[in-house]
């Protein structure tokens, strides 16, 4: 006869003030199993723990029913405390009468009660049922994967390759950097981005426990934690990095140019590049859509001067398998598109630039040599109006959320302009300026000081052409009056929005997006850098707009969940898995179709009776299974069994309400 | 022949009689009948809507109601603030079947509104309808050399919730008509700036103000005339230009042309037909650009000069 033990939390006022807790008590009572019921404020806390610890060896019980929050909450918690009182973890039962009950049945008290009995009945009944259960334990490929070379993803790689665990780096284009690559100095201090960030770029490169596979995308990510298995798709360069020493002959004599991307298309580039001369690998490749080679058949300029023979045009697209067991997405972010903001006659006046083209034309390698020009007749701007949030923090033409970085971003550009330009003057609108950080409302008030700039705070509802200046008009909010400022150069604090192709990138790897596009971390305060599901993690922008010292903190802590997650031989699971009775099953597969995770594969046993012939039987994998119970539900002849989830478990829990 | 619902509003009978009358004239030459609502009434503009809700929809829902009675699928409007009315209305009436149930109660002996009739300005009927390729098809009098800064106003293409036509910031429908009709649309920026509207008679110094900033960009564009599609925007850069010229010291005549009057000299109308002599501000020199021919601009314009990637030659 099972001695079943009921505990049913307060939870503080969370369900004491929704639910009569010493009812449910009273009620549990009069179950026969049940041999001990009792209530107190809160369960989780540890002389909580005590009294189920204590109950356990008092009154003999075989199983346990905590009635508190949800089981992803506490469940593990009171798990340990059945496991120090020497009894099988998995005897235990949660029902969850906060999420289910108190939290969502406030107006109504008496309903709220009713339901909470009728929750811890149900878990009672099931309790009776319950098996001793063991954690299986899955064996652990260490080999971590980061998809996305941008600053991010190279601290993730360097960081979990300096453990001594091999990394592969996977990037979309032909070489790492990403956006840092592009920006000139770098807020608070001014250090050089280059300096700072291409000595990284090279001991990636470089490092024994990195395999660096530029020019490539993730198609497929298969298994779970530990084991996961991905297909990389290695986009053709038709260069062979392998013979290929970098010279540069063929895109020096390459005869078609197209818009530099890492200019922002301010100047051109060749069909044949490396987007900017620190590039790493610093090896070519060859823009397919843009080669005349590759279009028409005629050219081969780049073959016939390269004299190792590396230009094949031939290469096709390969496909690279990894086994890997845990997952870091650095993938960054988008410069927001500002076309919907046509009263600033964006695409139609040239000189109106966003931040990441004036951060261009500012920088030391840009296409003006780090002198800003107007791209209509190539002056140096001398009035430079800023306009910041554009497209942040506006529900009607972009996006809600504060894009974080442009405040400060916006204030360094004015001193690059001030350094850049002696006798020019800067003006920024602005809504407010968001300087939280070491550091960072000294720079900004040190700027303020040293160069000048005008702020004026409002915003700016239009701007028109006169001559060849822009009229910049908008509200002064200090003073209550609309001003107009002449700008030579207007630049747009465009906002961080995310890359485009997250949701596709989200899909494939199995994880949660928000609306905006960026990859749900699993709590927002106390796990950060984990998804929802283990073993990929989340570094920089693609989680939300963040500046570069809090990317790098964030890959880092990427690094130490990998590093932590490898550092056993093997890894514990819960043993809530399903098994396969042979003698019931007929063989006919259907578990193998509705399985989501691959889990179940096909084995040949004897028939038996003696016989020598063979039949085919399904088999579970359980270190893949999940415990969804899809096959059980679809098994014809109830061959399937789900620990923990028993048929005997749920149908006493139908009969208890 | 096409058919169409014509609302008039009470300006196409009187200040903006011009742009009725060349309207009728466009309109035959594109094979379009005109049916005008039986028994229609005020659109409630600028005193109605501002007063109550009830007053503000049953006026303009009153004529969407009559005109349901004709068979013809679209209503053109000729005035902007008629145009505006009547077409909130019909989005707010189509958006909530109970306010139009209620709303309707009160125009209840005309019948009961069913949202059969789209409502569209005469700008709009006329891009989207008609269509740039059979305007131009009908210029007999190409308007070569006349330089236009077409000026839409505040309600032709706001809020473009409502209206679902062109952009609400930088329209260009009126610009490809011109252009269709041979003159060149000037890069205009205050095509949608306010010109000050009813203020014209309380105030007046606001429409100096407001439509003397429209006047002056015009002239900076290097417009010859303005082409406008509302008759307020009309009287008011019209009427008080003599005014806004005494005021800032400069002399613009700037004529301010209904884009139905253009149509009407490019189709080839004889010009005593365009009632031009209701214009204050005389029209004749800035039609006496038609025909003329400017020498193309040199280009002056120095692109950026590109410093070539340095490559690491090993």
């Amino acid at each position: 006869m099972a001695r079943v033990g009921v505990f049913v939390c307060f939870c503080g006022a969370n369900i004491a003030d929704y639910v009569d807790v010493p009812q449910v008590v009273e009620e549990v009572k009069r179950i026969k199993e049940v041999k001990y019921a009792v209530e107190y404020k809160y369960m989780c806390s540890d002389p909580g723990q005590g009294m189920i610890r204590d109950a356990i060896v008092q009154y003999k019980l075989t199983s346990i029913v905590v009635a508190a929050c949800s089981p992803r909450m506490h469940e593990k918690t009171f798990r340990k405390a059945l496991s120090d009182a020497g009894m099988n973890p998995y005897l235990l039962e949660v029902a969850n009468i906060r999420e289910h009950s108190s939290w969502v049945h406030q107006k109504d008290k008496k309903a709220a009660t009713e339901k909470a009995m009728d929750l811890c009945r149900m878990a009672v009944a099931k309790s009776i049922a319950n098996e001793q259960l063991h954690e299986i334990s899955v064996p652990v490929t260490k080999r971590a994967l980061v998809i996305g070379g941008g600053i991010a993803g190279i601290q993730a790689a360097l960081d979990i390759a300096d453990a001594r665990i091999p990394v592969v780096l996977v990037e979309k284009s032909s070489s790492i950097g990403g956006k840092m690559a592009q920006l000139d100095e770098t807020f608070p201090t001014l250090d050089c981005a280059q300096c700072i960030l291409t000595p990284k770029m090279v001991d990636v490169a470089s490092h024994p426990y990195i395999e660096l596979i530029p020019y490539a995308e993730v198609l497929e990510l298969q298994g779970f934690v530990g084991n996961y298995k991905v297909k990389i798709k290695k986009k053709a360069s038709y260069v062979n990095f392998k013979t290929c020493t970098g010279c540069g002959a063929c895109w020096q004599k390459c005869p078609v140019k197209v818009p530099n991307e890492y200019n922002m298309g301010i100047d051109k580039r060749k069909a044949i590049y490396t987007p900017f001369p620190q590039a790493v690998p610093n090896k070519p490749v060859i823009d397919a859509e843009h080669c005349t080679m590759l279009q028409k058949g005629k050219c081969g300029i780049c073959a016939k001067v390269c004299l190792p023979g590396a230009i094949d045009y031939q290469m096709q697209d390969e496909i690279i398998e990894r086994e890997i067991g845990a997952v870091v997405v650095a993938t960054g972010y988008d410069m927001w598109d500002p076309t919907p903001y046509e009263e600033y006659g964006v695409g139609r006046f040239k000189d109106i630039i966003t931040s990441l083209e004036f951060e261009r034309m500012v920088s030391a390698n840009g296409p003006t040599n780090g002198v800003p020009q107007r791209p209509s007749d190539g002056k140096v701007p001398k009035n430079v109006v800023f306009i910041k949030c554009v497209g942040s923090r506006d529900e009607a033409k972009g996006i809600e959320y504060c894009s974080k970085i442009c405040c400060m971003y916006t204030t360094k550009h004015t001193i690059l302009l001030h350094h850049k330009v002696h006798d020019s003057h800067a003006y920024v609108f602005y809504m407010d300026i968001r300087a939280a950080g070491k550091g960072y409302e000294e720079f900004v008030k040190k700027a303020q000081v040293d160069t000048g700039t005008t702020y004026l705070r409002g915003r700016v509802s239009k701007i028109y052409k006169k001559g060849d200046k822009l009229m910049v008009r908008g509200e002064d909010a200090q003073i209550g009056q609309v001003v107009e400022v002449e700008a030579d150069l207007v630049v747009l604090a465009t906002a961080v929005s995310a890359p485009k192709d997250n949701p596709e990138l989200a899909r494939l790897l199995g994880i949660s997006y928000d609306k905006y596009g960026y990859l749900s971390e699993a709590h927002p305060k106390l796990r950060p850098v984990e998804t929802a599901k283990a073993g990929i993690f989340l570094a920089g922008c693609t989680q939300a707009p963040k500046d570069i010292p809090e990317t790098v903190s964030q890959a880092s802590a990427c690094a130490a969940k990998v590093c932590g997650l490898f550092a056993g031989d093997t890894m514990k699971k819960d043993p809530m898995v399903s098994t396969i009775n042979n003698e019931y099953c007929s063989g006919c597969q259907n578990c193998v179709l509705v399985c989501p995770y691959g889990a179940i594969v096909t084995e040949e046993v004897p028939m038996g009776h003696g016989s020598k012939e063979l039949r085919t039987v399904a088999k579970i994998n359980e270190g893949v299974c999940q415990g969804c119970g899809s096959c059980v539900a679809i098994c014809r002849s109830q061959a399937i069994n789900l620990a923990g989830f028993t048929d005997p478990q749920i149908i006493n829990e139908i009969v208890s309400i | 022949m096409k058919k169409l619902t014509y609302f008039p509003g009470c300006s196409a009978h009187g200040t903006s009689e011009e742009f009725d009358s060349t309207l009728k004239l466009v309109l035959k030459t594109l094979d379009v009948e005109l049916e005008d609502i039986p028994d229609w009434n005020c659109c409630g503009a600028t005193s109605a809507h501002v007063m109550t809700e009830n007053l503000a929809y049953a006026l303009p829902l009153r004529n969407l109601v009559l005109a349901e009675k004709l068979e013809n699928t679209t209503m053109g409007i000729a005035c902007a603030s008629c145009y505006q009315r009547m077409k909130v209305t019909k989005v707010k009436m189509d958006g909530n079947p109970e306010l139009a149930k209620r709303i309707n109660t009160t125009v209840v002996e005309e019948g009961t509104y069913e949202g059969k009739v789209d409502v569209k300005s005469m700008l709009q009927y006329a891009y989207e309808d008609i269509g740039l390729e059979i305007i131009k098809s009908k210029v007999t009098k190409p308007l070569t050399g006349l330089k236009v800064a077409c000026y839409y106003g505040c309600l032709l293409t706001r809020p473009k919730e409502i209206t679902k036509f062109d952009s609400p910031e930088y329209p260009v429908s009126m610009d490809q008509i011109c252009e269709a009709l041979g003159a060149t649309a000037t890069e205009f920026d205050y095509k949608t700036e306010c010109c000050g509207a009813s203020f014209s008679i309380s105030n007046t110094e606001v429409v100096e103000n407001l439509s003397g900033q429209i006047l002056a960009m015009a002239k900076e564009s290097g417009a010859h005339a303005i082409v406008v599609a509302c008759p307020l925007c009309q009287s008011n850069l019209d009427m008080r230009q003599p005014d806004i010229e005494k005021l800032q010291g400069v002399k613009y005549d700037i004529p301010i042309f209904y884009f139905t009057q253009l149509m009407a000299l490019a189709f080839g109308y004889p010009i005593e037909q365009l009632k031009f002599p209701k214009h204050i501000v005389p029209v004749e020199g800035a039609l006496a650009n038609i025909g003329k021919v400017e020498p193309v601009p040199e280009k002056v314009k120095k692109p950026i000069k590109a410093v070539e990637a340095e490559s690491e030659v090993k």
